[in-house]
Order: C-alpha cells, then structure tokens, then sequence
C-alpha cells in the first residue's frame, strides 16, 4: 500500500515535473535572453565606476499579488546594497499565481528568492529539499506581509453587509476565487469556515465542525461566480458581477487605491493572512548568490520595505511600520489564525483533501 | 547527374518518414500520453474520477450545451453561408473575410468581449436583468461564447458546396413549377447536408473543449455552470493529475468517435 503510494507520488512528479521543466526551460531562455540584454549595459556602468567584485544577479520568484510591492522595493535594496558592497545587482522577477509560481520553481525555475501567499506553497519547495526546513527561523516566522480576509461591496455598502453570516442572507450575490484552482484562495474559504467555527463557540461552547460546514454551505448557496484565481473574482467584480466578493484586505485597498469605489468591510470574525518568504537554498548555493539573497530577504523586514508594504496594502509585521499605519489596519475584534483550523497540515487534511469538506460542500453532499 | 540524384527513391521515403513523424510526435504521442496516464492506476481510480458527481455533471454540461451551441451554428452558420454565396451586395468579401475572426483572436478575448457587451453594466444585461434573466456568468453566456469560439466551421464547411452545386437541377426543379421551399428541402439541402454535419461536428468537438473564454464567463460552479474544460483545469491546479487524465479521456473519447463519424459521413457524401 505504502510502496503503492510511494510509487503514484513519483509517477505524479515525473510528469509534472516534466512539464514543468518544459515551462521552465521557456522561462529561463526567457532569463537569459533578459539577462543578455542588461549585462551590456551594466558592464558598461561597471567599467567606469567603483571596480565591484563581480556583478550579482538575483532571480525573484513571486505571487502576483506582491509585485507592486517588489517593485517598489528592488530601487531601495539594490541603493543600499551598492553603497553596502559596490556591488550593482541586477533582477530578474516573475509573477505568477502563487501555486503556479511554486510548481514552475520546483519544476526547474532558478529562483534565488520566492515570496508566496501561503506556507503550503513553500511547502511544496521544502519537499523538493529546494528550500531548507529551518526557513521559518526568520522573523515572524519566516512571515513578511500579513493581510487580513476581508468583505468587499459596492460603494456605501447598500446591502448592509458586516459579517461572513450577511453573506447568507437571501438575494445576496457572492463571488470568491475556487480554492481549487487558486491556492491563494484557500485563506477566504478558511476565513469563511474559521468564521463558522466561532460561531459554533459562540452558540454551543465548543468549536463544532459540522456548524462550521453548515455556514459555509450556506454562504456557498448564494455563490455567483466561482472564479479561477482572486482576480478574475476582482475582475467580475468590476464589471458589475455581483454584491459583494470575499478577497485580501490588500487587493481591495490597492484597488481603491486606483480609484475604484468600494468599501472594504473587517468582518469581526476573520482570519490573519500571512504571507511567507524563502531563500531558495538550493538555487542561490548553485548560483553562488546565497549572501545577497540572503540580504535581500533580511531587507524585507527593514523599516523601508515594510512601508512600501503598507503603502501598498499589506500589514506590515514591523511592530513599528505597523504603529504608524496602526488606524488604516484595525485589528478585528475575533480575529483567528491558522492555528485556530488547527493549522496546515490539518486544514489540507479535512477541508481541501480529495472527498474533504470543501469537496462536500461544492458538490452538495 | 544530379537530376537523377534529385530522383533517388530515398527522398519518397524520407519524406513520407518525415510526414509521419510529425504526424507522432505532434498529435499521436500527447494523446496516447493522456490515455496511458489516466489508466496507469488502473480501472478503479479511473472509475473513481469519472464517478464524481462533480465531473460526470460537469461532462454532462458540456455536452448539452456544446450540443445546443452547435444546433444554433448550424441554423445561423446555414444561412450566412447562403447569404454570402448567392447574394451580392457591398461589403460581401470584407464579410467574408470577417468570418474567420473567431479563430484568430485569443478566446480569452472573446470572453471579455462577452463580459463587456452583456455584463450587468451594459445595456443589454441591464435589460435581461430587469426582464428577469442573468447572461453572463450563467448557461446563456457559455452558450454564447461556445458559439463565437466555433462561429466559422459551418459556414466553411458549407461555402465550397454552394459554389460548385450545379445550377440546372435547381433551375430543373423551378421549371417543373416546385416552390421556393420544395427545391431548396428537396433539391439544395440535401447536396449540402454533408457539410452541415461535418462543420456541426468539428463545431461540437470544438465547444466540448473550449476554455478561454467560457472561464472567463461562466460562474464554474459545480452542476451550474461548471464546464468539463475548466473543471479539468481545477485538477490539474490542485495537483489531481489523474482525476485531470480521467476526465480528459472521456472527452477525448468522444471527440475521437465525433471526427470518426464526420470521416464516415463525408466519405458517403462524396460517393453520392
């Protein structure tokens, strides 16, 4: 039986994996091309200047959400860095959703960093021994951003929506991405169940799975779309699909932001996202890139990062970025963590393995 | 000398070689792949997958509406072609050319088209709201993008048979005093009719597995709206490969059996 299974995880790998390889290989002749490109100029600047010990490249590997963020911040380290060691470096970035970009990594993608929207996708690059499994000795825990799972609705919320159970009520039109087949979206379906479970607390003393079940049911009964990723939800979303959509308080922001006119709604009940970042040991030890990727990491904890974080929507876990922008990001009254479902492990054995309750619930049994 | 070089029979060989490698390597090896990798578990897990109620609905889906998508191509696919063959009129060959645009536009597109022209936000949808009825992110909009995804494949199909149909046994059939419609059920209809089902058949096949632009509109819920294409997709994202290999033989099956008949009808058609 165990050989059994030994034996499918294998034949599943080798052929995603050979996928993958395929995408990657397109992904890095990508690289490299890019990488032709930059050089020149880069030498150029070099020969005039400071005589650095060799230019450094780093290769980010990032969900899509983060890169507004990434972006903003790649100046500031690359400043700080040069003025630190004369060393220009140079960035290669990819954005995919954050499943994805964890499988392309794992199928060949040389990424020196990956930042990902949950610990489960790092998880999939500790078991392809690409990441070493002390990455969580990090700050917070290996964390660099966390947002919260919000409500978002139309301007001046005419529903009247406050909590995940307003999702409930009749004649409400509710979008959220498929956990299925956006990763990321497992954080609004666990603060959907989460919020279940507090009310089973609330009500019966304890926390009551199969309450928790019925709540989510019963949100899910009044589901619209069940879109692909978080923002495809966001997108039907602004083409007038829809009363209100579940998403991370960061998407919502940075979308009003840009103007939209939402209104972000902090359920009581909610669940703190949080949002990982890794060296990618096995790829900077091959590119001999460890040391600035290391830096680069360290740096997204810095004061400046975190602000360029919380600029963007993100909360920052600096307890000091996070005072200053303390009345932007209220702390809900009921908020819970991962820990709360019982954490990851558990939370991919009861609601998101193969006949689990997410299962039972799409397929209405 | 060289002609006679240029002559060898190796070249015939080589080429036909060639042809047939192309042929594997392409289209043989990729599908024979799904197949041995849904069945490499054996019968039961590949029992299992299909037996989720999940995918036999989302299949289920998928042949009705592909199945309707098709009957509305055929009735509108029939008539364009008419009209674009028999008539003259200014702006016929910009029309024709037109037709093909399904086919060259990323399907994506063509569902953000959809999105944009009958979403709650245009008038159109306003006014389905307001009667009652929701377009988009429901049946009637997976219906639509199927039908513009596989807008082309009747008209063509048909086009050729139109031009080159012999004029007397129509003018004939006129003479000997049959009406309008007598000749064009009698006489026109059945010289067409195997290009109707050709073109109906790749159209179907087509809509079985079109993607693009039915994720963007449909509302993907599972018995609603959720379609074979895009639930194969939720597999392969959740790590369900199998589950993903599954669903695809059966609509590989099927679309293998579809190409199969088109072969065997046209094959009639041509002997006839």
């Amino acid at each position: 039986m165990k050989d059994k299974d030994q034996r499918k995880r294998s034949a599943s790998t080798i052929q995603r994996s050979k996928r993958l390889l395929s995408l990657g290989m397109v992904l890095s002749l990508m690289a490299s091309l890019f990488a032709g490109c930059s050089s020149s100029a880069d030498q150029a600047e070099a020969s005039g200047g400071t005589a650095p010990q060799g230019d450094v490249t780093l290769v980010i590997g990032a969900y899509s959400v983060v890169k507004d963020s990434v972006q903003d911040i790649i100046p500031l380290f690359q400043k700080k860095w040069k003025e630190e060691t004369g060393q220009t470096v140079t960035f290669q970035e990819s954005y995919e959703a954050s499943g994805t970009q964890a499988r392309a990594i794992v199928g060949g993608f040389e990424a020196d960093v990956a930042l990902l929207s949950l610990e489960g996708d790092i998880d999939k690059l500790t078991k392809a021994e690409l990441v070493n499994k002390d990455w969580k000795d990090k700050p917070d825990g290996g964390m660099i951003t966390t947002s919260v799972a919000v409500i978002g609705t139309r301007e001046r919320n005419p529903l009247g929506i406050r909590s995940f159970a307003d999702l409930a009520k009749p004649g409400v039109k509710v979008l959220y991405p498929n956990p299925k087949t956006s990763g990321g979206a497992q954080w609004d379906i666990n603060a959907i169940y989460g919020a279940g479970l507090k009310e089973s607390e609330r009500e019966e003393g304890k926390k009551d799975p199969a309450f928790a079940k019925a709540f989510l049911e019963s949100v899910h009964a009044n589901i619209e779309s069940l879109d692909k990723s978080g923002r495809a939800s966001m997108a039907a979303f602004e083409y007038g699909v829809g009363d209100a959509l579940v998403t991370y308080e960061n998407e919502l922001v940075a979308r009003i932001k840009k103007g939209a006119k939402y209104e972000v709604v902090v359920p009581d009940d909610t669940i703190l996202i949080e949002n990982p970042a890794a060296v990618v040991d096995r790829n900077v030890d091959k590119h001999g890139t460890r040391e600035v990727a290391e830096a680069f990491l360290d740096f997204l904890w810095s004061q400046q990062a975190q602000e360029v974080f919380a600029e963007n929507g993100f909360r920052p876990t600096n307890p000091e970025v996070y005072a200053k922008f303390e009345k932007d990001y209220p702390v809900p009254s009921g908020l819970f963590d991962i820990e709360y479902l019982g954490g990851w492990g558990e939370v991919r054995d009861t609601l998101y393995s193969k006949r689990g309750i997410w299962y039972q619930v799409l397929a209405g049994i | 000398m060289q002609t006679s070089w240029l002559r060898h029979k190796g070249w015939t060989y080589g080429f036909r070689t060639t042809v047939l490698l192309y042929f594997v390597v392409l289209i043989v090896l990729p599908i024979t792949g799904v197949y041995v990798y849904a069945f490499s578990e054996g019968w039961t897990p590949f029992w299992e997958s299909i037996s989720d109620p999940i995918a036999w609905k989302a299949v289920l889906l998928t042949l009705k509406l592909a199945l309707i998508a098709t009957v509305i191509n055929v009735l509108i696919g029939t008539m364009i072609a008419w009209v674009l063959v028999r008539y003259r009129f200014v702006g016929r060959t910009i029309l024709n050319s037109l037709v093909d645009l399904p086919f060259a536009l990323p399907t994506a597109v063509g569902g953000l088209m959809i999105l944009l022209l009958l979403g709650p936000n245009s008038w159109i949808g306003g006014l389905a709201e307001r009667l009652g009825f929701d377009i988009v992110f429901h049946q009637p909009a997976i219906v639509i993008a199927m039908v513009f995804v596989t807008f082309p494949f009747v008209i063509r199909a048909i086009q050729p048979l139109l031009e080159e149909m012999d004029g007397s046994a129509e003018e004939a059939s006129y003479t000997l005093g049959a009406s309008r419609s007598t000749t064009f059920f009698k006489v026109i209809l059945p010289q067409i009719t195997p290009g109707i089902a050709g073109g109906a058949m790749l159209a179907f096949s087509r809509a079985l597995a079109e993607f693009g632009a039915v994720v963007l509109v449909a509302g993907n819920i599972p018995a609603k709206t959720l379609t074979a294409s895009v639930f194969i997709y939720g597999e392969v994202e959740s790590d369900n490969n199998l589950g993903a290999a599954a669903v695809s033989v059966l609509l590989l099956t099927l679309s293998l059996l579809i190409l199969w008949i088109i072969n065997r009808v046209q094959r009639r058609g041509r002997r006839e």
